[in-house]
């Protein structure tokens, strides 16, 4: 804020300390992950890379990495392909009606997780979905989509509609209008949608869970079983370069994000 | 529309009559219960300037969405040439139009910009080129082809909108108040301009402005509008001279509104009593007793010297002046008449006004005309 008062101590405290507190569990993880011990602990006479070492030696965390991938892209296809369709029909139509759809394509963010998960279970038993790689890309790319269309609801509210009747008033057909005029102006707000969208797969755990059990691993589940079965510090290993992984794609929203601004 | 036309869209035509007719025919707009446009009919004729002119509110953006095919009709139909085209979407009717605020695409160059509409239509390359290069030159803007529009200035950006809106030799341009961002220096230069691009291409123009002085200066027809309707529609000088109500006169210029009772209908004219001042107004045939609402414009009243006549004389004090450089602007309080606005060429003025001067105020029967109200006119 430019030209306001200073925060004052006891504000500033606050900021650093609740930061501080947010950031802790995610600092633990980095000299864990560090650690010449055997088994999950802080570092005791030095730091050790054997971990990681380990991590890219392994089979079965290489392959829950790759699942995660797999799906976490196709899921964010999902996303991106719906979500940006129906928040531009929104958009489009702008009436009541399409403010009810908007807000129904906001319930799975609304919906705690288990509750969404248990109706998924249903379902995909009866479509013979559980356990294989198209579920759980359906499952997060469906998830997925209040993320885009949040993002995208956002760009196109800054759309001048001037714009779209100036194109389709030049002679442009409503596909030549979508690709030429509107997609160009809102591309920030779905690259920023789909970073959202995959991330969003990339960690899901609770769904996965219940949908999924032997075939399909992702990383989230294969560190959830790795707590359960045994202390391995690989696993402190793969958080942290989740996080890294994490903090690259924000990264790059946020070079989207200033790019579009200009 | 010939196949030759079509290739040669910039090309100079040869004077009026290139251009497309178009035809309203008892258009209304209902928004629920509320009528933006009320049965408005009117015809522009071939390679002819029409300017909608209305205050704010009036109707004027919705009548040109209308001839896009934006905004369909509630009644009444649109005619092209003489063919409905009311059922027409917008993409298909591809007139070419200015937006308020130039509604130019952000993310492309001006070349892409103006190159828009040939893309739509698939023309080859060199072609698109030959056609933008073409339009820029136009519009004065060939150096300007590889900038973004948010680094050119309004006028600029003005201009590219015209280049874009002409470059696809569209069957008519509409103008929704295209200077209306300007600032007033640039505003006039490029009403020039419009007006030397609309001689050049010979196409149907359409423009739409709630400035009186921009509507004068550009077109060959005036449709006056108010509350949806249309009120009045001619030449300027005839809409200026002759405005048919009191909203009209009001509207375009200024004037004063004198109301008077008729005496007699003589051979001169009429003869009015307006309170105590005997009036004499040519052109007009009405029976004696009928109430009459004169419009007279300020620099049509002369200030009378000592022995000058004239064929209407009242005497008044000056109750306010403001010099304009040009002339000053008198406000002359009277017995009879009220208070009457003067307009009076500064150069030579014939008395430095100033508040409380005594003056006699003179004007010929035929300076002011019969207006209606506007409650009557409807
Ligand atoms: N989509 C709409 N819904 C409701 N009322 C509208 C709509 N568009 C225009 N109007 C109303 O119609 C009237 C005429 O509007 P407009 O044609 O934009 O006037 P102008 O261009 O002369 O200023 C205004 O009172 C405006 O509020
Ligand atoms: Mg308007």
């Amino acid at each position: 804020m430019n030209g306001g008062h200073p925060a004052g101590p006891l504000a500033r405290f606050l900021a650093w300390g609740t930061v501080f507190y947010l950031l802790l569990p995610i600092t633990i993880v980095i000299p864990v992950s560090l650690t010449d011990q055997r088994y999950l602990s802080l570092p005791q006479e030095g730091l050790s890379l054997q971990h990681y070492a380990r991590l890219l030696g392994s089979e079965a965390w290489l392959s829950a990495i790759g699942q995660s991938l797999w799906i976490a892209l196709g899921a964010t296809a999902v996303s991106v392909v719906a979500g940006t369709l129906c928040a531009i029909g929104c958009w489009r139509i702008g009436r009541r009606s399409s403010e009810l759809v908007r807000v129904l394509m906001l319930l799975p963010l609304i919906i705690p997780s288990i509750v969404y998960a248990i109706g998924l279970y249903r379902w995909f038993g009866w479509l013979d979905l559980l356990d294989r790689l198209l579920g759980v890309t359906l499952a997060h790319g469906v998830t997925g989509i209040p993320y885009v269309v949040i993002t995208v609801s956002t760009a196109l509210a800054a759309f001048d509609p001037r714009l779209e009747q100036a194109a389709r008033g030049m002679g442009a057909s409503l596909g030549q209008t979508l690709r030429w005029v509107i997609l160009p102006r809102i591309m920030p707000g779905i690259l920023s949608g789909a970073i959202f969208a995959f991330i969003h797969s990339w960690d899901e755990l609770v769904m996965v869970l219940f949908i999924a059990s032997r075939q399909v691993v992702t990383l989230p589940r294969k560190i959830w079983d790795g707590i359960n079965e045994n202390l391995d510090p690989t696993m402190a290993a793969v958080a942290v370069l989740l996080i890294l992984f994490t903090v690259l794609l924000l990264a790059l929203d946020g070079a989207v994000r200033s790019r579009a601004g200009r | 529309m010939s196949a030759a036309t079509r290739e040669a869209p910039l090309a100079p035509r040869a004077g009026k009559g290139t251009g497309h007719a178009l035809e309203l025919r008892a258009l209304s707009k209902r928004y629920g219960a509320f009528t933006a446009v009320d049965a408005v009919s009117l015809r522009v004729e071939r390679g002819q300037f029409l300017t909608l002119l209305g205050p704010s509110g009036s109707g004027k953006t919705t009548i040109l969405m209308a001839i896009a095919g934006f905004v369909a009709p509630s009644e009444g139909a649109v005619l092209l040439d003489g063919r409905d085209i009311t059922a027409l979407p917008p993409e298909r009717r591809a007139f070419g139009m200015v937006f308020q605020g130039y509604a130019l695409f952000p993310h492309m160059t001006v070349a892409e910009n103006v190159a828009f509409p040939l893309r739509v239509r698939r023309l080859s390359r060199a072609e698109r080129e030959a056609k933008v290069r073409a339009a820029l030159d136009l519009v004065q803007l060939d150096r300007f082809a590889d900038r973004r529009p948010a680094q050119l200035s309004g006028g600029q950006q003005q201009r590219v909108a015209l280049a874009r809106a002409l470059v696809f030799d569209p069957d008519l341009l509409l103008l929704d108040e295209p200077l209306s961002a300007l600032d007033k220096k640039l505003r006039a230069e490029l009403q020039e301009e419009l007006k030397a691009l609309h001689r050049r291409v010979g196409r149907t123009f359409v423009n739409v402005t709630h400035d009186q002085e921009e509507a004068l200066s550009l077109s060959d027809q005036v449709a006056i509008l108010n509350h949806g309707r249309l009120v009045q529609m001619g030449a300027p000088a005839a809409l200026y001279e002759r405005p048919r109500t009191r909203f009209v006169a009001d509207f375009l210029g200024t004037s004063n509104f004198l109301r008077g009772t008729v005496q007699e209908a003589g051979d001169p004219g009429l003869a009015l009593q307006a309170g105590g001042t005997r009036l004499l107004q040519a052109g007009a045939d009405l029976p004696p007793g009928s109430p009459v609402l004169l419009s007279l414009r300020p620099e049509k009243i002369a200030l009378l010297g000592e022995a000058e006549r004239a064929a209407n004389e009242v005497a008044g004090t000056i109750a306010a002046w403001a010099y304009l450089g040009a002339g000053y602007s008198l406000t002359v309080r009277t017995a009879d008449l009220g208070a009457l606005r003067v307009a009076l060429p500064a150069w030579r003025a014939p008395i430095a006004p100033s508040e409380g001067l005594p003056v006699r105020l003179g004007w010929a029967a035929d300076a002011a005309v019969p207006v209606l109200e506007d409650a009557d006119a409807a």
